[in-house]
């Protein structure tokens, strides 16, 4: 009996092992599906993918060092690209496809496969005024009616920190705790209360996220704020250790390829190509806060943590 | 139980070779890598440059000492309820005639078979501000929900079914027998509880009491979705913070487990302490038939006090889950127009992969209650009945991954499994998923095993030895049957935790291979709550079904009653 479930289960390896290519992604899980999905009907090329939290995945990727699996990699936080570009883990592939993607969404070793914004998501039905910017979620009409993903659990929401900080604006942290805004564990965490009507805003919501729940019919809006806001580039790098480089560099090219920059649309992130539509405001139609001079990120939260607890 | 018993010693070396080669390498080789990260930062890259800096870094942080002192809370206050709530459960179901009791049973085995993730999830849902509950009846328990005390609760409401099964198992084998002789002697049916079966029963509420406590701060979802809201951080949070978002740092997070280890090692050895002064052996020759008592007219509150307990564990929360898994859109509530099967109807969707993930975790619940059943068997025997020092170590062993957080021992089992020199390697097929669920539940089937073996005297299997029959004929004859009943219970739990474990799979399930509580997740992460909550609903009823059927069956075979 034992035996036979040990041998069932091998056989079952022996079915899902033997692939091409084999990517880690950050989600939306149907996103990285439909990419592998369309490349392999026009290249008849298996996509094997492992689908997690970009920390989860940096945590498989650092405990697989000695031995590494993946060889493709797309994470939602540039940071983790420009590290591993530091430390020489990346392949330097120069891809055709990204030739009208913007130079600074381009590393050597990385080009971003789409990119997200930072939104304020309200939920229309929580008989709030609809909020134009960031500060309108400090007034009375929002008191204790506002969630905060955790900076240390959400890349979105700490590169949103880092900005308000960068250009002085602490002061809108405090006045938000002050409101009695609360902090809710990762994106998720602060959406739901948001949805349920529990809480009217997200502030630091997540574009794609937002507006993905809002086809689906849940009550919810992305605002983006009028005094400017932050974007996430989600950084697409081929390993140095991959020893199937020509079809990672294939895949590579076909997520930026037409077709798969309008499958990164239809998941409602921005493509990284700028001559590609997309149904939602793009990076040329919004205005963006600057992160320069901003502390390192231990001092980034602990500035934070200091507000919120 | 260290006394007297060396009728086995000779036969269980075998059993404790067994066990030592097999605790070593499913439980004691991951947790050794966790050690080595710790102590060497770089150990993943090959280089063991600037040892123990990450863990004195985390020693050394003065937030340490509120990470402890919040987690102690937790595991204390989560020991205390759980008690109190299972404990006259037990002793009410094991002692009197309670009116349907298999219903009972089945209801107080669900709140176990709820993800803790799912359970906290439905419980946001229903009392936060516009929650059902407030959908319903206008008020809401925000205020309770959102605070330590809730946290407690809730924690306690998920794992006090451990304790009750354990203990109405025990109180039914003490049985009336010892407490007659107490009556017999002059003492009042409360004299002779308090002062007979209660005590008789140390090793089961010592046991099932431990795996509470260790189950309370290794467990993330709960605190994570609850205290994160109100700043009350324990090891556990900490420990995923620093694995959860970039950049993460595997050395702190493996120092702040030792510590976490550590805290279940300190409880294990005053569980220790407290069995090592007495006798408990209660199982010493002929069975005898056990009369329940009729409850005459306590039997209305006893019903109500089992009803509110299943009420509030297990109905609200399947509620719950159940008004999500309807909705089509949180947003909607409980509205009418709002409900319907699109969640069931895109869940059975061959194309969704919901099915697929269905059978991968359900094979791999049968073939980890098994693995680890069979393990912890032999484990617990060559610890009970063994000779030698290395019982104490293998005990502690087995109890050991208790207390490591599910992220820790899938970093450890990568470290340990994916080394480039290794001819073959479970690692990157479902076998890793295998290895990971058994080292992760294996203390179940070890205490579950281990306490029936020290209420079972070695007499009978004396007897046998004497009447001529081989140490391996005894303990296949005679050991092996009468810890039966509180293996398959352990071996259900099993089967029903591993086809949900969460953290662990999430980070070495092999690429490609995705079991029910990942499909969950991604849907929890960026999907639907309620396709998610679809899926938890057929797991919750799977998990439950299974088992039952199997205990009915048993029972059927095993005992008229």
């Amino acid at each position: 009996m034992k035996l036979s479930l040990i041998a069932a289960l091998l056989l079952a390896t022996a079915t899902t092992a033997r692939a091409d290519v084999t990517v880690y992604s950050a989600g939306p899980g149907s996103l990285i599906n439909a990419l592998a999905a369309g490349f392999t009907a026009t290249t008849g090329t298996r996509v094997n993918v492992f689908q997690a939290t970009t920390g989860k995945i940096m945590a498989r990727l650092e405990a697989e060092a000695a031995n590494p699996v993946a060889d493709m990699v797309i994470s939602a936080s540039w940071g983790t690209a420009t590290q591993f570009a530091e430390e020489g883990l990346l392949l330097d592939y120069d891809s055709p496809n990204a030739a009208t993607v913007p130079d600074f969404l381009k590393l050597p070793g990385a080009v971003a496969e789409g990119v997200s914004g930072l939104v304020i998501a309200w939920n229309p039905t929580s008989g709030t005024p609809r909020p134009t910017d960031w500060a309108d979620l400090a007034r009375p009409a929002y008191k204790d009616m506002v969630t905060l993903p955790d900076p240390a659990a959400s890349g979105g929401t700490f590169t949103l920190v880092e900005a308000l900080l960068a250009n002085d604006r602490k002061d809108l942290l405090e006045d938000l705790k002050d409101n009695g805004a609360i902090v809710a564990g990762a994106n998720k965490a602060a959406l739901t209360p948001v949805l349920q009507g529990a809480k009217a805003a997200v502030f630091a919501g997540v574009d794609y996220i937002t507006m993905d729940a809002a086809a689906k019919g849940e009550s919810i809006e992305a605002i983006f704020p009028s005094s400017g806001t932050v974007i996430a580039p989600r950084p697409m790098m081929i390993l140095k250790s991959s020893q199937n480089a020509e079809d990672a560099k294939a895949f590579f090219d076909y997520v930026l390829s037409e077709p798969g920059q309008a499958m990164v649309a239809a998941a409602y992130l921005m493509p990284a190509r700028t001559d590609i539509e997309a149904d939602r405001p793009l990076i040329g139609d919004m205005k963006l806060m600057s992160n320069e001079g901003a502390p390192a990120r231990d001092e980034v939260l602990s500035t934070f943590q200091g507000i919120f607890r | 139980m260290a006394r007297g018993s060396t009728t086995g010693a000779g036969g269980s070396r075998g059993f404790l070779w067994i066990s030592a080669l097999s605790l070593g390498l499913v439980v004691a080789l991951p947790a050794l890598f966790v050690v080595l990260v710790a102590v060497f930062p770089d150990l993943g890259r090959g280089s063991l440059a600037a040892p123990f800096r990450p863990l004195w870094r985390v020693l050394s942080d003065p937030a340490l000492a509120v990470l402890l002192r919040n987690t102690l809370v937790l595991g204390l206050g989560t020991v205390a309820v759980s008690a109190a709530l299972a404990l006259p459960l037990a002793a009410l179901r094991a002692l009197f005639r309670v009116p349907c009791a298999r219903v009972w049973d089945l209801l107080l085995l669900i709140p176990f078979m709820i993800p803790p993730y799912i359970a906290a999830l439905s419980w946001i849902l229903t009392l936060q501000p516009r929650g059902y509950l407030e959908q319903l009846s206008g008020v809401n328990l925000a205020g309770l929900l959102f605070s330590v005390p809730g946290i407690i609760l809730l924690m306690a409401l998920n794992t006090f079914p451990v304790v009750y099964f354990i203990l109405s198992r025990n109180f039914e084998t003490i049985g009336a027998r010892f407490s007659d002789v107490g009556r017999v002697c002059g003492a009042g049916p409360w004299r002779a509880f308090l002062r007979l079966t209660l005590p008789l029963a140390t090793p089961g509420i010592a046991a099932s009491l431990l795996l509470v406590f260790a189950m309370a701060i290794e467990e993330y979802g709960t605190p994570a979705a609850l205290g994160r809201r109100i700043g009350f951080e324990v090891l556990v949070t900490g420990i995923e913070n620093r694995v959860s978002e970039w950049p993460i740092d595997l050395p702190e997070a493996a120092g702040l487990s030792l510590v976490l280890v550590l805290l279940a090692l300190a409880a294990f050895a005053v569980q220790r302490w407290l069995l090592a002064r007495r006798d408990y052996r209660i199982l010493g020759g002929k069975p005898q038939p056990f009369q329940k008592r009729p409850l005459g007219r306590w039997r209305l509150p006893v019903l109500a006090l089992f009803a509110l307990v299943a009420g509030v564990a297990t109905v609200l929360p399947l509620l719950a889950i159940l008004a999500a898994a309807l909705g089509r859109t949180i947003s909607g509530g409980l509205r009418p127009d709002n409900l319907g099967l699109t969640n069931f109807a895109e869940l059975l969707d061959l194309g969704s992969g919901g099915l697929r993930a269905l059978s991968h975790s359900l094979s791999l619940g049968v073939a980890t209650a098994l693995l680890a059943g069979g393990l912890g068997a032999i484990t617990a025997y060559a610890v009970a009945r063994g000779a030698g020092r290395g019982r104490a170590a293998l005990d502690a062993l087995s109890l050991m991954p208790n207390a490591l957080p599910g992220v820790v021992v899938g970093v450890g089992i990568i470290l340990a499994w994916n080394q480039p020199w290794l001819p073959v390697s479970p690692y990157n097929t479902p076998l890793i998923l295998l290895l990971a669920y058994t080292c992760l539940l294996l203390p179940q089937p070890v205490r579950y095993a281990s306490a029936a073996l020290q209420q079972q005297g070695d007499s009978l299997e004396a007897a046998a030895r004497v009447c001529g029959a081989a140490p391996r004929t005894a303990f296949a004859r005679i050991v092996l049957p009468l810890m039966t009943p509180s293996l398959i219970t352990s071996m259900l739990l099993v089967f029903a935790v591993a086809s949900r474990e969460l953290v662990a799979s999430l980070l070495v399930a092999p690429v490609g291979y995705e079991t029910i509580s990942v499909y969950i997740w991604r849907q929890f992460d960026q999907g639907s709550v309620g396709l998610g909550m679809a899926m938890a609903l057929c797991t919750i009823a799977i998990t439950t079904l299974i088992p039952m059927l199997l205990i009915a069956l048993m029972r059927g075979r095993l005992s008229p009653g």
